[in-house]
């Protein structure tokens, strides 16, 4: 089996038996690259140097007999929005095209401490805001699974690298579906974590409440590996926190799901829900079901309007988070102006895209004067709400499983000129962000045209170990296996 | 639902050209329309709560960042300074 | 028409903590631009505020000494604007729940007890600098003040003339200082106000349009901004005018505030709640642990000088409103050893005026308590005369070092009292002075007072005055 096609557990299995070196992987990664780049165009920025430097130095620990953290040695690519000291991050913007950041994420540096060779940046919908990772400013990513679909965004990058081979693991940020939509159409596995499990410093910031980085891998045990490494509270973080922390969350996915109880919510199989979609994941309940867990139906009525809520945050705190773009400390500055206010108002307009600008703008408008009562503050009265109706399915439920994604992979270009469509693809995952819950996004079969659909597991808030025992389960009971699809394996 | 474009256009220092006007009336309107479907939440308390409390910092110095480096991104410098056109207020 | 001013004040005051409000950064003033920077300061993306907890605790000392209500469980929230200085381009405050609010302060203007109300004191950050160089087209922007710790302390418009806004200033500024949470430094801009002023005709309730102005650095600043704008406000009222309530600025150089925006151009600052801060929460406890924290302020020092130590009014508010004077007064009376008036008159005379003259602060000095205290016992012991005193005084403001019997010794300043000697000079004045004696023996006793300083200029101000005199009864 050649490498590219094996799971970080794997790999890390064979590098501690001594059968294969760090060096090996790495170099596979990268003749993937070199291979599937031109179709796929998955990174902004390839690392190879620095890759090499650290497979090099776990080779040399290993052959030392130090004993190395578990993912020593696994290739990762790092979502361009991402702070990566020494190396740009753009955020896929023309604003941050020449970015060099004199510092680096907390989970950029827990991947280092770690010894996972970073393979470079991946692309990303601009600032982290779209679906379909077709908002960069640099270039469009494709789903190998099929080239003329989009990976989902806005962690298509990520997603694309590591379901093409070009990486083994990667990082991706969610606000509202951005790790697991992507991680859905492209056939892999994404976390996205309860608010505050992971450091947020150093994310280029989308909407702060909202915002969440997580783990994007091949199995739920990479995941479980890589979310063991990158979690747990930071001082440089006021927002996270240690609660419920495991040091290694491997240590719970042989949990039995027999006893467990999985809700289904109603609201989030039907009008607009795929029908392939919904008997794919109606099924996953049967998997579940014969695994000895009981499965009930319950009901979130205030889902629908997540979307709703969901929009008027986000394009909020974005608008307030995205002012410091103005070609005064970093980034692109407009070469065409007579004083400041014409140098703030060019650089801004020449240098975010139409997307982001359509947030800005939203987001301005809820927040401005006579409006904030009627839109921001709603908008939070409605999040409460909808944690309370979550709590509510979580005193008798282990877990609700959901579609991640109404459809699967859309074509390039299908939704661009309409944003409420584009948007509508969020709207199995935003909920979940809205409560600050974690949630796993999963393979859970194909379409009947060989696209991947995923399922969502959705857990209590700090349940991410409940989640991925179940989805290992899951996993070992369907014998899923990861393999790279034919189009980037060629 | 009219939305005062050019308003928001200069609150968020963006140019929004007259062509574009349209456009953005309509596609944020559209959003709104949605947003203003949200149920009401009279009971809604928006305090802060004890249970969300943060841990706040010891006041305690942290080397800074030698200038050379902090502003090694910034678009123009001038005796250690960042630079913007000339601003009197 | 008559008028009565209505005044409100919006103090914002830098606050000592060793770092800034959001991140270790140096809190200090005064370094090379851009040297006390960190990405946080910079707002560089994906940097985040973790906020002082030094910061909050000074707040709540303030609100303690205000008798503010404080709000141990708040927020913070954002105000947007950009501004080359402000590199986030919104400054975290706070909006709808500040950490303090409902105060007052009691203060003494000409001798009459004033109550001003305290609306709130909330916690924020400092912007940058603008430098503006002739010799440059652009503008230059410092970095070093962002994130600096502020407290906004804005009164309720209680003030009723430009005197009162004086004293306030002055009771605020003085609290501070005794709490040690900021060191007022005007010139460096650690205390800087915003000043609203508008006029109501006298007699009346109802408040007119006020105009707010911004830029006022000193008090004596806020005085005449406050007499200008008075003026200004007069003359439309009186030319059957409107005022507008608008934004100005005091041009401190050319005496006269400047229009800055209208209420038409008011800025939309869009607040909301701060999603990079959870809830600050202070707990009951600690907030009265906080409080106990709270020294004798000057107010409660004044009375206390008064009662306790017999101190005229005027004397106790002059130790009282200075920090570094009032603890050195109350060291000097530690022992017990000498009077509380005799220190006091050595504070508010002699070394008050070598300070005034100097233009330094008492802690600028090699004096110490100690050795005021010595000093003043030897001319309680009638070692040294007070003359002498002086002579000594200015021996040791500047040397710490030298032994203050030394001193006396070297400069042979002890006084007399050995009687053979003083006998000797007094049987020699009482034969110079023949007519004095004969004034004396008919009646006019008074010569007495003169015929001892004569013997003092005798003994080169060495004799003991006393002694002399009696002297002089028992020979003449």
């Amino acid at each position: 089996m050649e490498l590219i096609q094996k799971t970080a557990a794997q790999l890390h299995q064979l590098l501690r038996d001594r059968e294969i070196t760090a060096a090996e992987i790495t170099d596979a990664v990268f003749a993937q690259i070199a291979a599937c780049e031109p179709q796929v165009q998955s990174y902004l920025a390839l690392t190879e140097e620095s890759a090499r430097k650290t497979a090099a130095l776990v080779d040399e620990k290993l052959a030392a007999g130090e004993e190395l953290p578990p993912l020593a040695g696994i290739p990762i690519a790092i979502k361009d929005n991402l702070c990566t000291e020494g190396v740009t991050t753009t955020c896929a913007s023309k604003m941050l095209y020449n970015f060099v950041p004199p510092y680096s994420a907390t989970v950029v540096k827990k991947v280092e401490e770690n010894l996972l060779p970073i393979t470079g940046k991946v692309n990303l919908d601009e600032f982290a805001m779209g679906s379909s990772c077709e908002n960069s400013h640099f270039q469009k990513t494709h789903n190998p699974h099929d080239l003329s679909r989009v990976p989902g965004g806005s962690s298509g990058g990520s997603a694309a690298s590591v379901a093409a081979g070009e990486a083994v693991l990667a990082l991706g940020s969610d606000t509202g579906g951005s790790i697991r939509q992507p991680a859905s159409f492209c056939g892999i596995v994404g976390l996205k974590p309860t608010y505050g499990a992971v450091s947020r410093y150093g994310l280029v910031a989308f909407a702060s409440s909202l915002d969440q980085v997580g783990p994007m891998a091949r199995s739920c045990e990479d995941t479980a590996m890589l979310f063991s490494a990158i979690s747990g509270a930071d001082e440089m973080d006021a927002t996270s926190c240690d609660r419920g922390h495991r040091a290694d969350y491997r240590d719970y996915l042989a949990r039995d799901v027999k006893g467990m109880t999985i809700g289904i919510p109603k609201e989030y199989f039907g009008e607009g829900i795929d029908e392939e979609v919904s008997a794919a994941v109606m099924q996953a309940a049967e998997v579940f079901r014969s695994l000895g867990a009981q499965v009930k139906e319950v009901s979130l009525p205030s889902s629908p309007h997540a979307l709703s809520a969901y929009y008027i945050i986000s394009s909020a705190e974005a608008s307030s988070n995205l002012a410091r773009f103005d070609g005064v400390k970093y980034g692109y500055r407009s070469e065409h102006y007579q004083n400041l206010q014409e140098m703030y108002v060019n650089t801004r307009t020449e240098g975010f895209g139409a997307e982001v600008k359509r947030r800005i703008m939203l987001g301005t408008y809820v927040l401005s004067s006579g409006y904030f009562d009627a839109y921001y503050k709603k908008g939070k009265a409605f999040q409460s709400a909808l944690c309370a109706e979550f709590d509510a399915c979580f005193a008798d439920c282990d877990f609700l499983l959901t579609p991640t994604v109404p459809q699967t992979a859309f074509k390039l270009g299908e939704n661009v000129d309409d944003p409420v469509k584009m948007y509508k693809s969020d709207i199995c995952t935003v909920p979940v962000n809205i409560a600050g819950l974690p949630a796993l996004a999963m393979p859970c079969g194909r379409d009947s045209q060989g696209l991947p659909i995923g399922m969502q597991l959705i857990g209590p808030h700090f349940g991410e170990d409940v989640l991925l025992s179940a989805g290992h389960h899951y996993e070992q009971a369907t014998g899923h296996q990861f393999t790279v699809p034919a189009i980037a394996s060629k | 639902m009219e939305i005062d474009v050019r308003h928001i256009a200069k609150l968020s220092y963006l140019k929004i050209e007259d062509n574009e006007i349209e456009t953005y009336q309509k596609q944020m309107s559209d959003i709104i329309q949605m947003v203003e479907a949200l149920p009401d939440q009279a009971d809604f308390d928006a305090k802060p709560k004890v249970e969300d409390a943060m841990q706040l910092r010891e006041d305690e110095v942290r080397p800074s960042t030698p200038r050379d480096k902090l502003l090694q991104n910034a678009p123009q410098v001038e005796a250690g300074c960042v630079v913007v056109p000339k601003t009197l207020e | 028409m008559e008028y009565e001013v209505v005044i409100g004040l919006e103090i914002h005051a830098e606050l000592s903590t060793k770092t800034k409000i959001y991140c270790g950064c140096k809190n200090s003033f005064g370094s090379e631009v851009n040297s006390q920077c960190c990405p946080i300061c910079l707002g560089m993306p994906g940097t985040l505020p973790t906020l002082n907890k030094e910061v909050v605790e000074y707040a709540i000392r303030m609100g303690h000494a205000t008798h503010c209500t404080i709000n141990n469980v708040t927020k913070q929230d954002r105000k947007n604007y950009i501004y080359p200085d402000l590199p986030k381009a919104y400054q975290i405050s706070q909006y709808d729940i500040p950490l303090c609010e409902n105060g007052y302060l009691d203060f003494m203007v000409d001798g009459e007890k004033k109550r001003v109300g305290i609306t709130r004191i909330h916690i924020e950050e400092d912007a940058g600098k603008l430098i503006h160089a002739e010799s440059f087209e652009g503008s230059l922007v410092d970095f070093n003040r962002c994130g600096v710790p502020l407290i906004e302390i804005v009164s309720e418009p209680d003030i009723r003339s430009p005197e009162e806004a004086h004293a306030y200033l002055e009771t605020i500024r003085s609290i501070l200082l005794y709490l040690d949470i900021s060191d007022c430094k005007m010139q460096e801009g650690s205390l800087r106000c915003d000043v609203n002023v508008s006029l109501m005709p006298k007699g009346s309730n109802t408040f007119g349009t006020r105009c707010e102005m911004k830029n006022v650095n000193t008090f004596s600043g806020a005085v005449r901004a406050i007499e200008y704008e008075m003026a200004r406000q007069k003359e439309i009222l009186d030319a059957g005018g409107v005022i507008e309530q608008e934004t100005r600025r005091w041009n401190d150089a050319k005496g006269v505030t400047e229009l800055l925006r209208s209420k038409e151009d008011a800025q939309d600052y869009r607040y909301f709640p701060e999603p990079d801060l959870r809830t600050i929460y202070i707990p009951e406890v600690h907030v009265e642990e906080l409080k106990a924290t709270i020294p004798e302020l000057p107010n409660q020092k004044i009375e206390r000088y008064m009662t306790s130590y017999g101190l005229p009014q005027k004397e106790a508010t002059l130790i009282a409103e200075d920090v570094s004077r009032s603890r050195f007064f109350e060291q000097c009376l530690e022992g017990g050893k000498v009077a509380p008036k005799s220190v006091c008159n050595w504070l508010l005379g002699d070394i008050a005026k070598v300070l005034n003259e100097r233009g330094c602060e008492l802690d600028d000095l090699a004096l110490t308590p100690e050795r005021l205290v010595e000093l003043i016992s030897l001319i309680d012991q009638k070692t040294i005369s007070t003359t002498s005193a002086k002579t000594v005084l200015e021996c040791i403001l500047d040397d710490g070092e030298i032994a203050i019997d030394q001193i006396v010794k070297d400069k042979g300043l002890a006084q007399v009292s050995d009687t053979a000697v003083l006998e000797a000079i007094v049987t020699e004045v009482l034969a110079e002075n023949a007519k004095a004696v004969e004034d004396y023996h008919s009646g006019k006793t008074n010569v007495l007072g003169f015929l001892v300083g004569q013997c003092m200029k005798r003994s080169k101000g060495q004799g003991n005055p006393g002694l002399m005199r009696q002297l002089l009864e028992e020979k003449i």
